[in-house]
């Protein structure tokens, strides 16, 4: 069936639209509904994060990083400490890595959550959305009993941590989880296996696994495509080889592989697999340990440079410092997983309709704080 | 043919399934669990026994707080500041008098460390604090904390500090002792508004 092409129009989605996430100016190129091209601005929120990180010393660098992908800071901070840790040749104890894997996978799961549910929101389901977010405050309560903050937390620290753990962390992270696993059944059923939700969303937006390896998409949205790849396995740090859990991929179940839904199903399985890896962390997690025990005095690493890359909830966080002995970096560069997101979209989402944009850039998870820096 | 019908099934029954677990969550739900009536009611802060002697740790992030007295002018706040929103200026303790000449300080911290430095200047400005807590940490007398932290009982936790003016969130922490502070500090003001 051929279209009739008619006069082109170009739209602009944003940059203060509400159905976007951050501030982003989509300009659509747009023939009746059908959308041909679609060409992304952004740069909205940029605050010059790697300039910024020249001025600033090796510490002082932690507050900012979290302010790159605000949804997830502890594993911004997480990603930075490992590059860091590897720059200056620290090994931190036991205790530190266990407390940093659950606390890196607490906030997958809080990511995930806001992501599946503003994703349901987009399509129209209102209630999935609140329910995510109910969910989603009580990690933000165990973030806040741990280091006063809920959202921009400067925990992780190079060669340690900011402080311990409270005393009954544990308890209360165990009791969440018991919570919280029914409620990913809840939430799967209300949302994912929905007749509305699965026409609108698959089949939509293909995402071939050469498309997303060729532009560098990483995180669950290529493991969303059928590629079985995360680094937390492939590539291990920290002591994420320890422990057993899954790598969901996605199977194209309702539609095809790779399309919006598969994308939005692969988070949902990942909470359940970063549930089980909280379990394994906190049963072996040691006593005692001293979180400053390996705390430098002061941050002055050697010559060189390190990059180092970390799977963060939405893909692959890397960090390139280049040092030059001095305690300021020479030169920081953050490479984003959402930028390689979002430079996708034109290549899936032309020739779709105009309210399947929204579904696609759902179902990508960007955040523009990382995108834009 | 049958697609169509199997259609009408999953959608009929996958939507009925939604609709029973979202009356469920209507009867099982207690009232008032998930929202607040903010200003009537609020949120219960985490309790703060976290255990250990938390004397150098600060697990909340509100307002910051200075104990001028404690104060010994070492500017480690100031640098540790990622914003640079702290800024202090400091002057070398007087000379007591011709009898005394070996005080050069100018009183006793609760660390009993000798305050050598007049503090002239302390000034924090809380529209540019991002909330890090990295100032607190290195502090040798503890005297710079987020209000609620270890001192709760002193300082209560304060995150409600709106203020109608911005100029009025720019805390002086530091009292004019000396009549050429005093002018400095006026001297500095005027410069802030030019």
């Amino acid at each position: 069936m051929g279209l009739v092409h008619g006069e082109e129009m170009v739209l602009n989605i944003g940059p203060q639209h509400p159905a976007t996430h951050g501030v982003l100016r989509l300009q659509v190129r747009t023939d009746g509904e059908v959308v041909s091209q679609i060409t992304p601005y952004m740069g909205y929120l940029h605050r010059c994060f790697e300039k910024h990180c020249e001025n600033v010393t090796y510490e002082q660098v932690i507050p900012y990083t979290d302010r790159c992908d605000y949804l997830s800071s502890m594993s911004m901070n997480f990603g930075y400490v490992v590059a860091m840790e590897r720059l200056m040749d620290i090994k931190v104890n036991e205790r530190v890595e266990h407390i940093r894997v659950v606390m890196a996978e607490l906030q997958r799961i809080a990511s995930h959550l806001l992501c599946t549910g503003v994703f349901g929101l987009d399509l129209g389901a209102f209630t999935p959305f609140l329910w995510a977010l109910r969910d989603r405050e009580r990690i933000l309560d165990l973030f806040e009993f741990t280091c006063g903050a809920r959202l921009l937390y400067n925990y992780m620290w190079v060669g340690g941590l900011s402080h311990d753990i409270p005393v009954g962390f544990v308890e209360s992270t165990f009791e969440f989880l018991d919570y919280f696993e029914p409620k990913i059944d809840e939430l799967e059923n209300i949302l994912a296996h929905n007749k509305i939700l699965v026409e609108r969303s698959a089949d939509i937006g293909v995402m071939p696994k050469d498309i997303a390896i060729s532009y560098g998409v990483t995180g669950p949205n290529l493991r969303a495509s059928g590629v079985k790849w995360d680094l937390r396995k492939n590539d291990s740090y920290s002591i994420y080889d320890r422990f057993e859990f899954d790598i969901p991929i996605g199977e194209g179940k309702k539609g095809t592989v790779g399309d919006c839904w598969d994308r939005f199903y692969v988070r949902i399985l990942e909470m359940r697999e970063s549930v089980k890896i909280i379990r394994q962390a906190l049963a072996s997690m040691p006593k005692d340990g001293d979180v400053h025990q390996s705390l430098p005095k002061k941050i002055r690493p050697p010559k060189g440079s390190v990059y180092a890359r970390t799977e963060t909830p939405r893909g692959d966080l890397g960090y390139y410092i280049e040092s030059d002995g001095s305690p300021i970096p020479y030169r920081l560069k953050m490479r984003s997983p959402a930028f390689t997101a979002l430079s996708v979209m034109d290549e899936i989402a032309a020739g779709w309709l105009l309210s399947d944009v929204l579904a696609i850039l759902g179902s990508l998870d960007i955040v523009l704080g990382e995108i834009d820096r | 043919m049958v697609k169509f019908f199997t259609d009408i099934y999953t959608a009929t029954s996958t939507i009925l399934g939604g609709m029973i677990i979202t009356i469920n969550h209507l009867f099982t739900a207690k009232r008032g669990i998930a929202t607040l009536q903010y200003p009537e009611e609020r949120w219960p802060r985490p309790e703060r026994d976290i255990g250990f002697d938390h004397g150098s740790y600060n697990v909340i992030r509100s307002r910051l707080h200075v104990d001028m007295d404690d104060c010994i002018g070492c500017l480690k706040c100031e640098r540790a500041c990622p914003v640079n929103c702290i800024k202090i200026e400091t002057s070398k303790a007087p000379e007591r008098g011709e009898d005394i000449k070996d005080v050069k300080h100018i009183g006793i911290t609760s660390n009993d460390s000798r305050k050598a430095m007049v503090v002239t200047r302390f000034d924090i400005d809380m529209t540019e604090c991002c909330y890090c807590n990295l100032c607190t940490y290195p502090c040798p007398e503890e005297c710079i904390f987020m209000t609620g932290g270890p001192n709760s009982k002193k300082h209560p936790i304060d995150y409600e500090f709106s203020e109608p003016d911005r100029s009025d969130l720019i805390y002086r922490f530091a009292k004019p002792g000396t009549k050429e502070g005093m002018e400095k500090l006026l001297n500095d003001d005027n410069k802030v508004e030019a």
